[in-house]
């Protein structure tokens, strides 16, 4: 079609050639000042953003030492012993250099999983409650409840793990006729950090109930199902990729909870442990054992396992969210 | 003729607004009645106290009483549960639930104890093919309810209602939300099912009433203003509203 | 249908029990913290050294009043109106036979007494004291196995002048964590607001959407989820030689810590800040902007006022997660619980005091839980402040 922009009949001023170029977005230009301000702003944002790269660097640089260096004369760390072995020190402290974290790698998984099997049910049907069942009175106290949950410090779970939970379990195991060390160990842990995961799973699990569509349900409960049936089977069905990404984020909080998971462990040297009773340990209540008094090559090994607790972190969220991916297209 | 619904001096209330006024009518069986009517006359909120989905509504409140195959379902003891089960309903948008095609039209059955495969498949193909849909998806049956297309969607919906082998299909303004190819094969679908089942239809389409219904229901501000026989209605209305609703000088 | 019907109220019976476990948690915890802790709450506990120290000192003054003193009921109380002093035969944590100081009077010589370390300052016997020894002139000590009556005969006895007191404070205060607390929070609040908000405003106002931005937004989310003890591990690995280099410091110091916690909570302020600025309408913008503002005074004058809400709500939220911030700090400033505190030198704040006294042999569970009910007040009252900001912030909108 012939350019309409050429027709001479227009009156008016003479207009140029139209450029034909790509469409330009049109914004006003900056004033002097404003550049200079953004530029400064522009500092913080790039400042912001670059702790995480910090905190990769300087830890894993750190980190690496124990494996590539000669420690002070001690000789260096293997890496493949390190992360598989079952005892984290062969030898005396401080001379030694035969570390292994591969145990603690199998625990902390562990206790974090089963501290998830606890803490998503519970979790997960209390959101359900709070965002179906209950009335609304009831449902804002529930909220508050958790709220205040989430926002307990850790060293406080710690506290309360160890005056409440450490010799309930001691009496327990006992009247089963388990010994334990003093109640401390998998069980201990498992519950503390299960308590800890409930606000998270049940405050994104409330979110995501709510946000289901009405028509469903109504279309549920048209087609002759119950309520209960309706909240299972759609409501939950339905709000399940937001359900499982707070499961996700539980149970990165989990890996990396450090204090309250020291104080209730038990600090076993060596393992894998996989026994309820028995005394275990996980890379983050190694980093923290001991820390009071010690130097040299045991405090600079500490870096490594933050390397493989983050590697054990990164790696868990990626292959979960996969996972969370594949569900979702089930049907495709 | 059979009546499956006989509604008299039904009065609901939203809170303390007023959506119905002493309705009085009755459904017959294996027909098709349609409820017109202009926006917020009452039609949608009519439709939903026949299988009691108004009781979702926190403020409702109904008076009155309606009777469904000489039974009243407005008891506070009665099993609303089981009246939906012989009472189905399509939705204005279709809303199939995030599963396959099978796991919507089998959710019904499902729900009610049925596990056993070969009848759940003897069920769904029936459905599926009353819904006029079968032919479409026989293939895909596991498929995502959500790839199919909007007219298909509420075909689903129907089978899904269809599964539960109800008395009634109670339908809100089944094609509002569908192109006028996908209304058409939707219209033809109700013709065929009127059939098996009694279908109660909401629609704002006047041509869309007069095309597929046996019976016909004007409703105005909460008010059943007239109710007769579609081809009476149309022709010869007898009260002035009605007339000029249906030729479109309001509405 | 019965089937139907007993199967949901089976798993309704789930769904209760879930909501019940999770008040009975809360229940729980604060039961434990108040029920062990509340004893040890007092005006003392704030204001207190929490090491014991012994003191040697000698009276200043002898006014030779006599005191009145109040009756006690206690028969293991003893009284000398002579000195004002009324001491009681007590046990201490170990559970051995101590001295006591159960009343003093204000006027008392023993309240104007020269320690005799280098200091020469002036110092108090306090109520709850511990006299090991009081030394005469010419005449035999008064000595703690010869128990308190014995003491306060020999004070009463008109012949003997006091020659030397030697005595400890009990320790067990908090004072010294309180400090560190209250340090951190202005110091880590004054570091992390500024960067914080001012990153956020240059993400929400001024970046363009370009692929960079999204890149920067997405490192300042990935730090929401790395634990606190690898910014422990990023605290001594960077900011504690930063500061080290720059300062006087000669180790782990609070300005570290401070540091180290604010990156803690930059992602927080960022968002918050971020949404809160969301929430401005444009229509602002565009008529600062229409009256010919440029859009550093647009931001700056009309934007962020009204997004000032959302920042304290962020600032408040960060006080909280400060207070409860243990496993960094525990890295970044070390477990040593000290009375003096000094920002270029380490010490612990509330949180990591608790910690410390729990890896003590024995945990000190009644001091760790009367910090743990303090620590779990303040977070209470931080909450209800943050709720009350929502609730006004909405009303103001609706205006």
């Amino acid at each position: 079609m012939k350019s309409l922009t050429r027709n001479k009949e227009i009156k008016g001023p003479k207009l140029g050639p139209f450029s034909a170029s790509k469409t330009k977005r049109v914004q006003s230009p900056l004033s002097k000042s404003d550049s200079v301000v953004k530029v400064i702003l522009s500092l913080f944002g790039f400042i912001s953003a670059s702790f995480i790269v910090f905190i990769l660097f300087f830890i894993t640089t750190r980190g690496i030492l124990p494996f590539i260096t000669n420690n002070n004369g001690l000789g260096s760390v293997n890496f493949f012993s390190f992360i598989s072995g079952t005892v984290w020190l062969n030898g005396p402290t401080f001379v030694s250099t035969a570390y292994s974290a591969g145990f603690l790698i199998i625990n902390t998984l562990y206790i974090a999983f089963l501290s998830l099997l606890l803490s998503f049910p519970i979790g997960v049907l209390t959101a359900l409650f709070i965002a179906k069942i209950a009335p609304k009175h009831v449902a804002n106290f529930l909220r508050t409840v958790i709220e205040l949950l989430a926002s307990i410090p850790s060293i406080v779970y710690g506290l309360v793990g160890v005056g409440l939970f450490l010799p309930a379990i001691y009496s327990f195991a006992r009247s089963l006729g388990y010994s334990s060390g003093g109640g401390s160990g998998t069980l201990a842990t498992v519950i503390v950090l299960a308590l800890m995961s409930i606000p998270t799973i049940t405050s994104i699990s409330e979110v995501s109930i709510r946000s289901v569509d009405e028509s469903l349900e109504h279309a549920s409960l048209a087609l002759g199902a119950t309520p209960t049936q309706t909240r299972f089977k759609i409501s939950l069905l339905a709000a399940k990729s937001g359900i499982f990404s707070g499961a996700i984020l539980a149970i990165g909080r989990s890996l990396g909870e450090a204090t309250a998971v020291s104080l209730v462990a038990g600090n076993a040297k060596s393992g894998p442990t996989f026994g309820l009773f028995d005394i275990t340990s996980t890379l983050t209540s190694t980093m923290l054992e001991g820390l009071k008094e010690t130097t040299g090559i045991d405090y600079d090994i500490r870096f490594s396992v933050g390397i493989i607790l983050m590697v054990v972190i990164l790696l868990t969220n990626f292959l979960l969210n996969q996972l969370k991916n594949r569900i979702g297209h089930q049907y495709e | 003729m059979e009546t499956v619904f006989k509604v008299r001096d039904l009065n609901l209330y939203y809170g303390k607004n007023k959506a119905l006024n002493s309705i009085s009518m009755p459904i017959y069986k294996n027909k098709v009645t349609a409820l017109i009517g202009p926006s917020g006359c009452g039609k949608s909120s009519f439709i939903r106290c026949l299988n009691r989905m108004n009781d979702l509504i926190d403020d409702a409140n109904i008076e009155g009483d309606i009777q469904f195959l000489d039974h009243s379902i407005l008891g506070n003891n009665y099993d609303v549960i089981s009246l939906r089960k012989q009472v189905g309903m399509v939705f204005q948008k279709p809303n199939p639930f995030p599963m396959s095609i099978y796991d919507n039209v089998a959710f019904g059955p499902r729900q009610q104890g049925i596990k056993d495969k070969k009848t759940l498949d003897k069920l769904v193909e029936q459905s599926l093919k009353q819904a006029a849909l079968y032919d479409e998806v026989y293939d895909r049956l596991n498929t995502n309810a959500y790839k199919l297309s909007g007219g298909q969607q509420q075909r689903l919906c129907i089978a899904r209602a269809l599964a539960m082998q109800p008395e009634v299909i109670l339908m809100d303004e089944p094609t509002s939300a569908l192109d006028p190819i996908a209304t058409q094969k939707i219209e033809e679908l109700i013709n065929d099912l009127k059939d098996d089942y009694t279908i109660v239809i909401v629609t704002h389409s006047m041509s869309q009433a007069a095309r597929i219904s046996d019976y016909t229901a004007f409703f105005y501000m909460g008010d059943l203003m007239e109710y007769d026989l579609t081809d009476k209605m149309f022709v010869s209305p007898q009260l002035k509203e009605t007339e000029d609703y249906i030729t479109g000088r309001f509405g | 249908m019965n089937k139907i019907k007993t199967k949901d109220t089976i798993v309704n019976v789930f769904v209760g029990l879930s909501s019940i476990i999770t008040i009975v948690a809360l229940a729980i915890i604060f039961g434990y913290v108040f029920t062990q802790g509340k004893d040890l709450i007092s005006f003392d506990l704030i204001t207190k050294d929490y090491h014991a120290r012994n003191y040697v000192a000698v009276i200043e003054n002898d006014t030779n009043q006599t005191f009145e003193m109040p009756s006690f009921d206690d028969e293991q109380v003893y009284v000398s109106s002579r000195y004002g002093i009324a001491l009681i035969q007590s046990q201490d944590l170990a559970g051995d036979s101590v001295i006591k100081v159960a009343y003093i009077d204000e006027n008392s010589p023993f309240t104007t007494m020269i320690n005799q370390d280098p200091s020469k300052a002036q110092i108090s016997l306090e109520e709850d004291a511990v006299v090991s020894r009081i030394t005469y002139v010419n005449h035999p000590s008064s000595l703690t196995n010869k128990g308190a009556q014995m003491m306060i005969n020999d004070l009463n006895d008109p012949e003997r002048e006091i020659f030397e007191v030697m005595f400890a404070t009990t320790g067990g205060g908090i004072r010294g964590s309180i400090i560190t607390t209250l340090y951190l929070i202005l110091l880590t609040l004054a570091v992390a607001l500024p960067i914080g908000v001012l990153s956020a405003i240059y993400f929400n106002e001024f970046a363009k959407k370009t692929k960079l931005t999204k890149v920067l937004r997405n490192f300042v989310e990935t730090l929401t989820g790395v634990p606190s003890i690898i910014y422990g591990l990023l605290g001594i690995s960077v900011f504690v030689p930063l500061t080290m280099r720059f300062t006087p410091a000669s180790g782990s110091n609070l300005i570290a810590g401070a540091l180290t916690l604010g990156v803690i909570l930059l992602p927080t302020i960022i968002r918050t800040t971020e949404e809160s600025l969301k929430t401005v309408s444009d229509d602002h913008r565009f008529a600062s902007l229409a009256l010919g503002a440029n859009k550093t005074q647009t931001t700056f004058k009309v934007v962020l006022p009204q997004a000032l809400p959302g920042i304290l709500t962020a600032t408040f939220l960060g006080i909280g997660r400060i207070i409860g911030e243990s496993a960094a700090l525990i890295f970044v400033l070390g477990a040593a619980i000290k009375d003096q505190v000094r920002i270029l030198e380490p010490s612990t704040s509330l949180a990591v005091h608790i910690w410390s006294m729990m890896t003590d042999e024995p945990a000190n569970i009644a001091l760790s839980s009367s910090i743990a009910l303090i620590i779990l007040l303040i977070v209470l009252v931080l909450n209800i402040i943050i709720k009350l900001i929502a609730s006004m912030w909405l009303k103001k909108g609706q205006v």
